[in-house]
């Protein structure tokens, strides 16, 4: 299934949004005013709920006219696009996430077209909305296809741990690194699972514009 | 709204293709999920956490009925999104330099597409089609893909050491462990800093 690369599923979703001229601020800027206010840290709607490695979410306007000799055209609707990289499967992640953050799915894909009035909390119509506008991917690159979330964040905080020891015990006698190195192991073991998003990355420059 | 979040970019770029030429693309990526080593050059670049292309046919973008109006497009839409670590300009830069031929080979099929060699005019045909996130999340902003490959490895090989440390003599133990170090030195390094741009 082009859609999956080993245990990673892409998850492509186009959203046709409200065209409705009566709506002030239209939906699709209702859209955009309301992701812009949104965390991307431990307390965002995609680390509290389980699954999600990357996801963006993208007003898509119209689509491009590239120049003569191509033909302009222009869609009828805008879209919202949702690109996850996920865990498990397309219902058992929205599932999840439906489970997770209700409210945070109905307060954004309220402004689609078509979204179920029970929204997220009304899961066999949530689901089905979600399969109608899913689009398979043609072809999904994940070179890191057979780690889930969890496992990633285990292993990035683990190999910190893991790089100083090793550097604290440069010439100690092997005896007391074994000791130590299994006790470490069993901390490891017994510490809860980092959460997503935890790590904030200082930037001074947050653009992110074609030229960065 | 911003494309980036720590180290990780998020680039979406839309471009139509005459529907006659869709088929042909469909197979190429067939062909180029079927055949593994066709691969390599895009996995040895390690930059790329995750990338897709999705190809929407001028009738598939979803109808879900009452007022919303039923698309009448002439072309088929190729959706390219990707998450991958460094600036734009050294993303667009690696693919032309190592990965030309790959590119072509996806893009010649939309309309307009200058070719990914010279590079200028494919910096200015991807700006033209590419469309900004706005709201981008990734559950692991300080790492990029050396990052994780390199705590897989490390955390994979600490597993196996302390699973036999137990039952080792102690010299045993001794050459594992040096053996543990070698394996893992080249990967210890902190996830550091983001890219700056100046």
């Amino acid at each position: 299934m082009p859609s999956r690369n080993g245990s990673v599923y892409g998850l492509t979703l186009l959203c046709p949004i409200l065209n409705d001229p009566a709506a002030v601020p239209s939906h699709d800027l209702q859209i955009r005013d309301h992701l812009a206010t949104l965390s991307r840290g431990a307390d965002s709607m995609f680390a509290l709920a389980p699954g999600t490695h990357l996801a963006r979410l993208v007003v898509l306007d119209d689509v491009v006219y590239v120049g003569a000799p191509a033909c302009e055209e222009h869609l009828k609707s805008k879209y919202l696009v949702f690109e996850s990289n996920c865990d498990g499967d397309r219902d058992s992640y929205l599932t999840g996430l439906a489970k997770a953050i209700p409210g945070e799915l109905d307060t954004i894909w309220k402004h689609c077209a078509g979204y179920p009035p029970g929204g997220a909390n009304d899961l066999a119509r949530f689901l089905a909305y979600m399969k109608k506008c899913e689009i398979e991917t043609t072809f999904f690159f994940a070179p890191v296809n057979n780690k889930t979330v969890t496992e990633t964040l285990v292993a990035l905080r683990n190999k910190h741990a893991i790089a100083h020891f090793i550097a604290q015990h440069q010439g100690v006698k092997p005896a007391q690194v074994r000791a130590s190195i299994l006790a470490l192991r069993d901390k490891l073991n017994a510490a809860p699972d980092p959460k997503p998003a935890a790590v904030h990355v200082e930037r001074t420059m947050d653009t992110g514009g074609r030229n960065e | 709204m911003s494309n980036i979040n720590g180290k990780v970019y998020a680039m979406n770029a839309v471009t139509p293709m005459k529907p006659w030429k869709t088929w042909i693309l469909r197979v190429l990526f067939w062909v180029l999920g079927a055949v593994k080593p066709l691969q390599s050059d895009l996995i040895n670049l390690k930059f790329i956490q995750f990338a897709r292309w999705v190809i929407v046919p001028a009738g598939g973008f979803p109808y879900l009925g009452g007022a919303q109006k039923r698309e009448s497009l002439r072309y088929d839409y190729l959706f390219f999104f990707s998450n991958f670590n460094g600036t734009w300009n050294q993303y667009i830069d690696a693919f032309s330099a190592v990965l030309s031929d790959g590119l072509n080979m996806i893009w010649r099929w939309s309309e307009k597409f200058p070719g990914s060699v010279p590079v200028t005019a494919f910096k200015s045909y991807i700006a033209s089609v590419q469309y900004d996130t706005d709201y981008y999340f990734t559950a692991y902003p300080q790492a990029t893909l050396n990052d994780v490959e390199a705590a897989h490895l490390v955390n994979q090989a600490f597993g196996s050491l302390c699973q036999d440390a137990a039952d080792q003599t102690e010299e045993q133990f001794s050459h594992a462990y040096l053996q543990f170090v070698i394996a893992c030195q080249s990967h210890l390094g902190s996830t550091g800093a983001a890219p700056m741009v100046f």
